[in-house]
């Protein structure tokens, strides 16, 4: 879990989804090669539930609030960087 | 701030209390014998809901601003209690009632939840359809779809089953695959008026036998074809796990009330016995151990009815948290009840196990009746799967020492609540759980209380011991987890010392907010004594702390907590 | 899945053995070369997969479980179904009588010499849970009953009152075993019913029993009655009679009591009115009763927990079933890591019950004198562990576990039988009180005593014959010896410093030396009804100990060809854990180093049909 509450710099797609990935693996126990950012994170074990405390982390990271919601809304990590970027900009 | 109608002497517990007293009489459908018999039939208490419905209990159902009654859920709270207390089978027949109107009161619109609000206010049963053969309670597995159909209504295809009054309810919200795919996006919440469905589209599923609440009606229903308005949805087509997940944050906290009634009622069977035991020249009563093991229980009785009052009280002040405040009490609330039953059932011994000859096999009966509420509306191992899932945000707030101070103060305070604001209910807490958080605080303040001799030097010790024993469990919860169906046994008692903690917070929080009331403190300093108890391997309470509770359950005038 | 079982190899009850509805009753071992080894390709099992050397005599089981059949297969008379029909009428299951009484169930209460086949008391246990497996009300209706009854008798009575009940119960009969007063509970030496001597010399009985098994069924009873009005402990004897010699009229029996488990057993009431029983009746002398019951009861509080371990195989196998069966979250539910938690320490429970009872019925053999002590600490803490285990297992069930329909409906059933063992016979308090009245004195002789006599080795070996039980050995107070505990410390002592168990021995000896040094001093006021809860407690830690010493003592005499779970340090780590969780020690899940092992091997067991228990035995369960 990390511990930052600073706010980072506005990070790429890419970046962003790399650190989701991270975060995915680390929350799995996959190594993070393994998580393809198209792939449906529920396929990961990651029920639509579970994905909450990915939520928080993602909060913290970027200092932005996040419904929980835009997990289900973006299943998986390319369209929920999108989405969260958008966020990130905002702030 | 206990004991269902004491609090509400004037409101609808009070009345529940009075009528259900009257119809305890022999022969009355609250006698114990009435319900023993029904449960042996396996017959529906519709005598005893009668009497629920006289009383106006449906106000209870109601948002007050739609002709409920005014307090909220604390005061459903305390009036399913009282019922509960009698007969937990006919506060779970007829409560459902609530659980079916929730999310209607979450998501609807304003017209939706005044044409409910009239039904359920003249008497309409509602029913909650949620799990699916099969599926237990992995809602995303529902299969029941509601498509569209030309006239932007929606057809039902398929069962919900097992069901509370899947059959006696005339209306049942029913959550339904509106996606083809599914997914968290893909299913609705669809309000079913069973007398508006087409002839033959619907069909009752047969009674299932249980284990207890043998009377209830717990069946199900099976739609072919059933066609529905397009008002019959509650919130959006894909919003339906959200508005679940939303109405189960009040709907579990609700469920407090049947552990409360249930422990209330064992305790009070087997005081009667113990003092009415002859033993070695004394009575059981006297006797050091038995009268620990009632000790005990009262306290946890009182810890309980602590954890329940403040998530009460907390749907309505602290609504952003319930996510993790609901999970807290649903989990822990009947798991401390039920711990304190089986000491009781032991200390009754072979009466207890009787059906008819002692107190008309009333313990055993409410003993099997209980265990449904760690069953239904989410198990305990799914409300501690919800905890564990707010673990690193809890982990962190608890270390920053962060709560929601306003929220907390109205929570604990004795001011009537303001109206619940749904829109407020959150799937996860931002502020994690405040009253556990703001502990080491309390403690501190408990402290100069004592320092000033206004409350007994054990209450700041006690309150001390529960902010370690936090710290503790949020040092836990902090540790990484695998998420998912990966979740270790560990978590899982983590979050249950996370429950406790929450029950103990609870305790200090009323008896900081009131200190004035020497019975009072010391029933909560019971309670807190108990938390401790229930933290701590080994630990148990000093020989005196459970004394003072055991004698306000002697004195039936009393309550457990005034 | 149920079991590899197939229908040409598992004979249908009344099938298997003897001509049909022939009592087998009383028919020495040898006397039918069908029976007199056993016969493992018979089972259906490959070889090996049993442990055949680690049961006394594991023939009658193996021919029991054949009679019983597969408790799957829907058109078995005494299968899971009837079993339940039968609950949900609140009847025996007749069916399961017929099967008991055809497999001369019986003659496994009767000692040798008077025509039985009772010879260890860890054999007798075997054989009853092998009927607790099937159906417990089966298991206290039929059988339970008459053996506590019986025990009176073979401990106290006359060479004529002895061969008379052997006679009845070798030829199907019944005895019930009548102390139960409602308003006096456990503590039957404020029983109320009186057998005073009336105008013509002869005893007459007046007052009632209440809530006992089979007390309208069976031929014979034993009663205890207060037969001198004095206060004290000589003023109450047991009474052997048949209900046919009494006149009928000074006999009026009460209704049924009904209860909400083990429906199927016959509880019923008796009150008497100035009702004379024949001169022979008293057992032993008068005045004994007191006595009597506290030696030969000793048997029974260490059987019945015994026998009830049958009910937690069965329980564990069923929710096994249903959780393998259960989807949850695109999975089974067996999978996930809780549920495989839940499941080992569940199947460690079950081993920490029967490798504390089995060493407890052993030593009643090799260390008679000091069997009250043991059962009742055996009484005191094996039933609570089997409660709470077959509770938690309902965990595993989710909902399931509370519709009688549902998918495993045998579990419900269980989990309301599995209740009167906590309070049938001795409730806990009544064992703890027991030994808290021996406590003092144990720790101030015999634990300080460094040359006092471990129990035998032999004690610890479950497949090792034993000498045979001496009834009359039997003794009131364990006179504060306890060779036990002494095992526990000699054993440490003498372990090798790699051997994997060496450390948990210490442990354990630091805890009895701690215990030592805080009973010792307790005044003899505390040790009464009235003792305080911390004296109760001291009691629940002389039980920890000589359950730690049976566990470590068990793995330390292991055969040297133990194999697999046997072999295995992990099976008694795991075991020591679970009990230092019941002892409130720690409230740790089990770690996965210890669970995995544990949950593989209860996998393996449930797909080969095998018992959870030591003796790992094919069932059809």
């Amino acid at each position: 879990m990390t511990e930052l509450t600073t706010q980072t710099a506005q990070p790429t797609a890419a970046e962003l989804v790399d650190w989701l990935r991270d975060r995915v693996a680390a929350q799995t126990g996959r190594p993070a090669e393994e998580i393809d950012a198209d792939v449906p994170l529920n396929d990961y074990g990651l029920d639509s539930v579970y994905v909450f405390g990915l939520c928080a982390e993602i909060e913290d990271q970027y200092g932005i609030e996040v419904e929980p919601t835009v997990m289900w809304d973006n299943t998986s990590l390319a369209p929920l960087a999108e989405a969260l970027l958008t966020l990130i900009a905002a702030r | 701030m206990s004991g269902g109608a004491a609090r509400w002497p004037t409101g609808l517990p009070g009345a529940l209390d009075t009528a259900i007293e009257e119809a305890a009489a022999p022969g009355g459908p609250f006698h114990p014998a009435t319900g023993s018999r029904l449960d042996a039939r396996e017959e529906f208490p519709a005598a005893a809901c009668a009497v629920l419905d006289d009383c106006g209990t449906a106000r209870a159902y109601v948002p007050a601003e739609l002709g409920g009654v005014p307090g909220g859920l604390p005061e459903l709270v305390a009036a399913l209690r009282t019922v509960a207390r009698r007969d937990v089978t006919v506060a779970v027949a007829h409560g459902k009632t609530f659980l079916g109107s929730v999310p209607t009161w979450v998501a609807g619109t304003d017209e939706q939840r005044r044409a409910l609000a009239r039904r359920v206010l003249d008497g309409a049963v509602v029913s909650w359809g949620l799990t699916e053969p099969g599926h237990g309670s992995d809602l995303l597995a529902g299969e029941l779809t509601a498509e569209t159909t030309a006239d932007g209504g929606r057809r039902l295809d398929g069962a919900k089953w097992p069901i509370n009054n899947a059959t006696r309810g005339d209306l049942i919200s029913v959550l339904a695959r509106t996606a083809p795919e599914g997914g968290p996006r893909g299913f609705g919440l669809l309000l079913v008026d069973k007398a508006a469905l087409a002839a033959g589209s619907w069909s009752p599923l047969p009674k299932e036998p249980t284990h207890g609440i043998r009377g209830a009606d717990i069946s199900g229903i099976r739609f072919t074809g059933a066609e529905v308005p397009a008002d019959a949805l509650t919130g959006a087509a894909g919003d339906g796990l959200d508005v679940v997940l939303r109405s189960l944050q009040l709907t579990r906290t609700v469920c407090t009330s049947l552990s409360l009634g249930a422990g209330e009622h064992a305790l009070r069977l087997a005081h009667a016995f113990a003092a009415g035991r002859a033993m070695y020249g004394t009575t059981l009563l006297r006797l050091p151990l038995a009268r620990r093991v009632l000790g005990r229980a009262a306290a946890s009785l009182a810890l309980a009815d602590a954890a329940a009052l403040l998530a009460a009280r907390a749907a309505h002040c602290l609504t952003g948290e319930m996510s993790v405040v609901s999970a807290l009490v649903k989990a822990g609330v009947p798991e401390i009840v039920q711990l304190a039953v089986d000491d009781l059932a032991e200390l009754l011994g072979a009466r207890g196990f009787l059906t008819e000859h002692h107190a008309d096999g009333a313990f055993q009966k409410l003993e099997r009746d209980h265990r449904i509420v760690a069953i239904f509306d989410g198990s305990t191992a799914v409300n501690r799967a919800l905890l564990i899932n707010q673990f690193p945000v809890l982990a962190r707030l608890h270390r920053k020492g962060t709560h929601d101070a306003e929220g907390l103060a109205a929570t604990v305070g004795a001011e009537p609540v303001p109206p619940l604001d749904p829109g407020a209910l959150r799937l996860f807490s931002r502020t994690g759980c405040s009253a556990v958080q703001a502990l080491p605080g309390a403690a501190g303040r408990l402290a100069a209380l004592a320092a000033a001799g206004a409350v007994p030097p054990r209450v700041p010790e006690l309150a001390r011991a529960l902010a370690e024993e936090a710290a503790a469990v949020a040092a836990a919860m902090a540790a990484p987890l695998p998420a998912g169906r990966g979740t270790p046994a560990e978590a899982f008692e983590t979050a249950r010392r996370y429950e406790r903690c929450f029950a103990g917070a609870a305790a200090v929080h009323l008896l900081l907010a009131d200190p004035g009331d020497p019975r009072r403190v010391s029933s909560l300093t019971a309670a807190m004594e108990r938390a401790l108890e229930l933290l701590r391997p080994g630990h148990e309470a000093p020989l005196e702390a459970y004394e003072t509770v055991l004698e306000t359950l002697a004195d039936p005038a009393k309550e457990l907590i005034a | 899945m149920t079991s590899a079982r197939s229908a040409d190899t598992a004979p249908r009850p009344g099938t298997g053995t003897g001509p049909a509805g022939a009592p087998e009753a009383g028919r020495p071992e040898d006397a039918d070369p069908r029976e007199a080894t056993p016969r493992p390709e018979a089972t259906g099992y490959p070889e090996g997969t049993g442990c055949p050397e680690a049961a006394g005599r594991p023939a009658d089981v193996d021919r029991l479980e054949r009679l019983f059949g597969d408790a799957g297969d829907p058109a078995n008379p005494v299968g899971r179904n009837a079993v339940l029909a039968a609950d949900d009428r609140a009847g025996m299951l007749a069916a399961g009588e017929d099967l008991l009484t055809r497999f001369g169930l019986n003659a496994h209460f009767v000692p040798r010499d008077l025509g039985g086949r009772f010879e260890q008391l860890d054999d007798l246990v075997r054989v009853m849970r092998a009927v607790y497996r099937r159906d417990p009300c089966l298991g206290l209706g039929y059988g339970a009953g008459s053996f506590m009854a019986a025990v009176n008798v073979w401990t106290a009575g006359s060479t004529g009152q002895r061969e008379r009940l052997a006679g009845r119960l070798l030829s199907g009969g019944r005895a019930a075993c009548a102390y139960h007063e409602l308003d006096h509970g456990n503590d039957f030496t404020r029983a109320g019913l009186t057998a005073l001597p009336g105008p013509d010399g002869r005893l007459r009985l007046n007052g009632r029993k209440e809530v006992v098994a089979n007390l309208r069924r069976a031929e014979t009873v034993v009663l205890f009655a207060r037969t001198d009005p004095a206060h004290g402990s000589r003023s109450h004897s047991q009474l052997l009679f048949d209900t046919a010699d009494l006149p009928a009229a000074a006999v009026r029996h009460l209704d049924r009591y009904p209860t909400v488990g083990m429906r199927g057993v016959q509880l019923g009431g008796i009150e008497f009115t100035d009702c004379p029983v024949p001169d022979d009746s008293v057992v032993g002398r008068p005045g004994q009763g007191v006595e009597t019951a506290l030696r030969s009861f000793q048997l029974t509080r260490v059987a019945l927990p015994g026998m009830t371990i049958g009910l937690l195989d069965t329980a564990l196998r069923t929710a096994l079933r249903g959780a393998r069966g259960r989807t949850l979250y695109g999975g089974r539910a067996a999978d996930l890591p809780l549920s495989r938690t839940i499941l080992a320490e569940t199947f460690a429970d079950l081993l920490l019950a029967d490798t504390f009872t089995t060493v407890a019925a052993r030593a009643a053999h090799t260390a008679p004198a000091q069997a009250g002590v043991y059962a009742s600490a055996v009484k005191s803490f094996v039933p609570t562990v089997l409660i709470r285990a077959v509770q938690r297992l309902s965990e595993l069930l989710g909902s399931q576990f509370y519709l009688r329909a549902g998918e495993q409906p045998l579990f419900q059933k269980l989990l309301r039988d599995v209740q009167p063992s906590a309070f049938g016979h001795a409730s806990r308090v009544s064992c703890q009180s027991a030994l808290l009245a021996q406590l003092p004195l144990t720790a101030r002789r015999g634990w300080r005593a460094d040359t006092a006599d471990p129990l035998p080795a032999d004690t610890f070996r479950a497949g090792r014959p034993l000498p045979p039980l001496r009834f009359a050995d039997l003794a009131v107070s364990a006179a504060g010896r306890d060779p036990l505990a002494r095992s526990l410390v000699v054993a440490t002592a003498s372990a090798a410093p790699d051997d994997p168990l060496a450390g948990s021995g210490r442990a354990w000896c630091a805890r009895l030396a701690e215990l030592t040094a805080d009973a010792s001093g307790l005044a003899p006021t505390l040790i009464g009804p009235d003792a305080p809860p911390y004296a109760f407690g001291l009691t629940a830690r002389w039980t920890g100990v000589l359950a730690a010493s049976a566990c470590l003592n068990t793995w330390w005499n292991r055969p040297a060809e133990a194999a697999g779970s046997a072999a295995d340090p992990a099976v008694t780590l795991a075991v020591l854990h679970r009990l230092g969780s019941h002892l409130d020690h720690h409230r740790e899940p089990l770690p996965p180093r210890l669970a995995e092992p544990l949950y593989a091997e209860l996998g393996r067991r449930l797909d080969a049909g095998l018992t959870f228990d030591l003796d790992r035995r094919p069932t059809g369960a």
